[in-house]
């Protein structure tokens, strides 16, 4: 277990190298939101609410979905691609290392620096500078949990797609194709109630809506009974269960295909 | 110096090399080309999603948000075909690879850039293609030659402003090495080219206008096929920022191509 925490600050310290790199993130976060603003005034036009959320609501869901993207974009998947287009992989392989563990840690790692210098500056200027009205209910004490459980989902799906590189070497057409159908089917650049009803009901039972729809919904609609959260965190651990067990799976066949060239 | 035309010869040539390379990844190539044809119906889906709620978005319908995301894919393309290089440019020179375009008797830019040729590009570009033809015969566009010309010609102004927001930041590289962050945040804001500017009021309106410039890249010239009467004079001026932006960013590429020390290596 120590030698994983040890990756896991490793990780963080690469990720302090690019300082600036920060601000260019935290940059582009605050044009996102103030675009996402007229963007989302004009879609309501005056209008109280639509499909049962007001604006403030739809502003909040829309500018925290776009800091948990960026939260969960850790470009694992790359640096396993890396990782086994290079060969360096076997570094791992000949130790008493779990890969699957090892890029976890790594992934938290890497994902700590984040939360500390993307994600916090962005919650505070939410309530500062946006002055977003957040109502008060049970949905926050279930977020952070809600949060990590869709953080572990969104690690599987990116190990799967890391390992996928044992079969086709370069990944940017599985990366890319991943993306894309995470950040529509998820509801993380569109709240899932604006789809049409047949369409949420196929929505609801993907793994991808319990990466952003649930941990937003506990936030933008927080006054909910307790119990409907509860039972969205036992559908999210469900879903990590089934995608951690499916890319350990894959991880088993994809490594007889390994070949790695001289030392 | 090298003419015009041996500069052409030299492309295809390098082209031709460089596809040869990439058919070993064929497995990735064929997902690729899917995941760029699904990118583009990804937005596109947010459109029809939203409008299901929404009758008009600040007084554009639908069709006509279709066909300026349509004109936005095809302004997109030149710059995923041909300039694909500049995401790369920051690896070259972390690793100082980057000293070897200075040996050859040739354009370091047209040198560097002619390295990637983006094969999955062409699906986006058909796509595009094929979305601004069906949207222009749901909204009943008359077309004349003089108007497909316009068109060209608004299409090439546009792919400039998008070459240079993004060859612009790729080359801070020269300054920050790891220029990925200001690519990324440019990749961001051009995501919003295809929303009506009217959208923004004010100050904001001014800045995406004039100082993140993304107004250029499908609005105001989609604007002049849709709504000729209503048109804003900037779409005259459309190609002179084009060019005006790429000249800018010609120069900070030679800035930094001049400053850059190499890594010693």
């Amino acid at each position: 277990m120590r030698g994983y925490l040890a990756f896991m600050r490793g990780a963080m310290l690469v990720g302090v190298v690019y300082r600036l790199g920060f601000l260019f993130t935290i940059l582009g976060n605050i044009v996102y939101m103030i675009i996402a603003y007229f963007l989302w005034r004009s879609i309501y036009a005056g209008k109280e609410t639509l499909n049962g959320l007001t604006f403030d609501q739809a502003l909040l869901y829309i500018a925290l979905g776009s800091t948990i993207f960026i939260l969960l974009k850790t470009y694992t998947d790359w640096g396993m691609a890396e990782e086994i287009r290079s060969g360096t992989i076997s570094v791992y392989l000949t130790k008493p290392i779990d890969y699957q563990l090892y890029n976890l840690f790594g992934t938290i790692g890497f994902a700590s620096t984040t939360i500390l210098t993307v994600t916090l500056p962005t919650v505070i200027m939410l309530l500062f500078v946006f002055r977003i009205h957040f109502a008060l209910g049970w949905g926050y004490l279930f977020f952070p949990v809600s949060l990590i459980l869709a953080f572990i989902i969104n690690f599987n799906l990116d190990y799967a797609v890391g390992l996928s590189a044992f079969y086709t070497e370069s990944i940017w057409g599985i990366s890319t194709t991943k993306e894309i159908i995470v950040s529509v089917l998820s509801g993380a650049l569109l709240p899932l109630q604006f789809f049409p009803a047949a369409v949420q009901q196929v929505l609801m039972v993907l793994p991808f809506q319990a990466m952003f729809f649930t941990p937003l919904m506990m936030v933008t609609k927080p006054d909910q009974q307790a119990g409907v959260f509860l039972q969205m965190l036992v559908v999210q651990a469900l879903w990590a269960a089934v995608t951690y067990a499916a890319s350990r799976l894959f991880y088993n066949q994809a490594i007889k295909v390994l070949r790695v060239a001289g030392g | 110096m090298l003419t015009l035309g041996e500069y052409i010869r030299l492309y295809f040539l390098i082209e031709t090399q460089y596809i040869k390379g990439q058919m070993q990844y064929r497995a990735d190539f064929l997902i690729s080309s899917i995941g760029m044809f699904f990118s583009s119906l990804a937005t596109l889906s947010i459109f029809v999603v939203l409008f299901n709620s929404i009758p008009s978005l600040a007084g554009w319908s639908l069709m006509e948000m279709v066909f300026i995301y349509a004109f936005y894919m095809i302004a997109i393309s030149p710059m995923q075909i041909l300039f694909d290089a500049v995401w790369f440019l920051r690896m070259k020179v972390q690793s100082g690879e980057f000293v070897k375009y200075y040996f050859r008797p040739m354009n370091i830019m047209f040198y560097f850039m002619s390295e990637r040729f983006d094969i999955k590009g062409l699906t986006q570009l058909a796509a595009g293609i094929v979305l601004l033809v069906y949207a222009s015969i749901q909204l009943d566009l008359v077309w004349s030659v003089g108007k497909i010309l316009i068109l060209f010609l608004a299409v090439f102004s546009a792919s400039l402003v998008l070459i240079s927001i993004a060859v612009m930041a790729g080359s801070s590289a020269f300054w920050v090495v790891n220029s990925y962050p200001v690519l990324a945040l440019a990749w961001k804001v051009r995501e919003f080219a295809p929303y009506p500017i009217t959208i923004f009021d004010g100050v904001f309106r001014f800045a995406f206008t004039f100082i993140l410039p993304i107004g250029f890249i499908a609005f105001y010239p989609a604007q002049f096929f849709l709504r000729p009467a209503e048109i804003s004079p900037l779409f005259y001026v459309t190609p002179f920022i084009g060019l005006g932006l790429f000249a800018l960013t010609y120069k900070i590429w030679e800035l930094g191509v001049n400053s850059w020390t190499g890594t010693g290596s």
